[in-house]
């Protein structure tokens, strides 16, 4: 196994008076597809929010490339090179395409210097360029939730539920995209579809009731209808 | 990529309506004077008569709109609820009284110390923005503004404030050349220029790359964050330009009206900033300057003729408003005209045959 680009070491996180993290901890290694799993209310999106400081942990240490983020702003966590694909097709409805992905930029041009990548990837949104973000239809917007995160030059992407409410053939080409973009991306996936994240993912790690209770080989969980029953509520 | 951006609009095409309001706006004095009877040299002269009278209430809308437009950007652009931004207004028309009157400032130098107050009281409400968000951002800015409203009416500082009455006298000692009981018509232009001005850097503003994260800042801030941008030094640019601009606002409600009163600095003052970016439609930006108009001609005319009973019509226009155009002129017309746009398509792709 390589060496981890991203170590969660024994995170707790409150949000008010609400213990949500009460000791999570997994590795990341680079260039890997790595899937949070858990029900719904584990504390998945609450992980992915702790990383980048919108939720910051008040125990427990997150160590992206060697530096710690502990204590770090999230303007600052995003600069470090982390991209973030929230769930609900997070985009800017009130601006165009194209200003969704300029926002990402951290330099002049990135976009143009992006461009095959991201509509070789994502082509309808070459053809909705000038349109804002309300005009699009949900896949649209989805897409565009994750190509803007292709803009920056990020090494590690936090994608939430990317699969959310697309129909059948969206998730394919959504799936396709991560695929993709994993060559030269190490991508850390929370994605309630365990289908979509066994096919996607090499390694996984289960989040049960804000702790993180197991993690290994996706290959292994895939055949271990017991861990799947209890944690993931399905075989 | 580029070539599927959209192409840049030519000059015309992008200020056109602009250029032509602009142009009405100057000849409306003309033509007012011309249905009276007045010679445009008379209505230059702003001799008195129908057209020096108009132009008055003119002066109030163009001011009420640069306070209107302000408070669009600060709250329909960047997302910042703020029930304080009276103050900024009555900052401006109180500290250019003060200045003109009790310290004797020339115009100029006056304009530089409300520049520079503008600046200090943004810097003032910017302390709070990175503790309180939302509603609570809105009640500590009320807050702040009440103090500031409760000062003003103190008789211990009634020598420079005028107290519960007001400060008076400040606009006579403005400069002949451009005094508004003097030269109507010169004041008269300055505050459309002006009004325009800010116009043309706030619509400037929001479609640069800083105004999309202000944009962004509104949406969510939480999105902007996690692109890498620290939305606290764009909700305080936000608040510094805004500040300017209602104070700027507020100098030229000191230089036109015979009396200040403290009415300017009270939370009716923004409630009105509400109602009127609310009916010309929230971020639009033309929609707070249409707003201003109608909230001022409105509660005019409506006092001219129905007396007492026009606070009343006033509040079922504002209903009515807000029950049928819920995005405002200006947002209801954006949405109807994408619609009629959808509309003319569809009809000429059945007429023609082509497309479905």
């Amino acid at each position: 196994m390589t060496d981890p680009l991203l170590t969660v070491h024994n995170i707790e996180t409150y949000i008010g008076q609400f213990h949500i993290l009460e000791g999570v901890s997994f590795e990341v290694p680079e260039g890997e597809i790595v899937a949070l799993l858990g029900r719904n209310g584990a504390g998945k999106t609450t992980t992915l929010k702790s990383i980048l400081g919108l939720t910051a942990p008040r125990t427990g240490d997150v160590v992206f490339d060697g530096m710690n983020l502990r204590g770090m702003q999230p303007f600052d966590i995003a600069a470090t090179g982390i991209g973030y694909v929230p769930e609900n097709r997070a985009i800017f409805g009130a601006l165009s395409v194209e200003e969704n992905l300029r926002l990402a930029e951290r330099s002049k041009g990135e976009l143009e210097r992006k461009s095959d990548l991201i509509f070789g990837l994502f082509p309808d949104l070459e053809r909705l360029i000038g349109l804002p973000g309300t005009a699009l239809s949900g896949g649209q917007q989805q897409m565009l939730a994750v190509a803007r995160a292709l803009v920056p030059d990020n090494r590690l992407l936090l994608i939430d539920e990317p699969s959310e409410g697309l129909a059948p053939v969206l998730i394919e080409q959504m799936m396709e995209a991560i695929k993709q973009l994993s060559s030269d991306t190490t991508v850390l996936l929370v994605e309630q579809n365990f289908i979509v994240a066994s096919r996607l993912a090499a390694r996984y790690v289960i989040i049960e009731e804000g702790a993180s209770v197991a993690s290994g080989d996706m290959a292994d969980l895939v055949n271990d209808e017991e861990t799947i029953r209890k944690y993931l509520g399905a075989a | 990529m580029t070539e599927a951006s959209p192409k840049r609009p030519n000059f015309l095409t992008r200020h056109g309506m602009l250029i032509f309001v602009v142009t009405l706006a100057i000849l409306f004095p003309f033509i007012v004077g011309l249905i009276e009877g007045q010679s445009p040299a008379t209505v230059i002269a702003s001799e008195g008569g129908n057209s020096k009278f108009l132009m008055g209430l003119a002066v109030e809308v163009f001011i009420l709109a640069l306070f209107a437009l302000s408070y669009d950007v600060l709250l329909g652009i960047t997302g910042l609820l703020s029930f304080g931004h009276q103050m900024f207004f009555a900052v401006g028309a109180y500290g250019s009284g003060i200045m003109l009157k009790s310290l004797g400032w020339s115009l100029p130098l006056t304009l530089l110390g409300i520049l520079v107050l503008a600046i200090l009281q943004a810097l003032l409400f910017g302390v709070v923005l990175p503790r309180v968000h939302g509603i609570t951002f809105a009640l500590v800015t009320l807050g702040i503004a009440s103090m500031f409203w409760i000062v003003i009416q103190s008789p211990d500082v009634g020598d420079w404030t005028g107290g519960d009455v007001g400060l008076q006298g400040a606009s006579s000692l403005v400069p002949a050349w451009i005094n508004t009981n003097d030269h109507r018509f010169r004041f008269y232009l300055m505050a459309l220029a002006v009004l325009v001005l800010f116009y043309l850097v706030f619509r400037r503003i929001v479609s640069s790359p800083t105004g999309a994260v202000m944009v962004a800042n509104r949406e969510n801030q939480d999105r902007a964050l996690m692109l890498g941008y620290n939305t606290l030094w764009f909700k305080m640019f936000a608040l510094v330009i805004t500040s300017i601009a209602a104070a700027i606002a507020g100098m030229l409600w000191t230089m036109h009206q015979p009396i200040v009163t403290p009415t300017v600095a009270g939370l009716g003052w923004v409630v009105a900033a509400l109602l009127m970016v609310l009916m010309g439609g929230i971020g639009t930006l033309t929609g707070a300057i249409i707003g201003a108009a109608m909230f001022r001609l409105l509660s005019f005319y409506l006092e001219r003729w129905f007396g007492g009973g026009a606070s009343l019509m006033l509040g079922v226009t504002y209903v009515l408003l807000v029950l049928f155009l819920p995005y405002g002129i200006v947002g209801t017309w954006r949405l109807k005209q994408a619609r009629v746009s959808e509309g003319r398509k569809r009809l000429v792709a059945l007429v023609t045959g082509k497309g479905g």
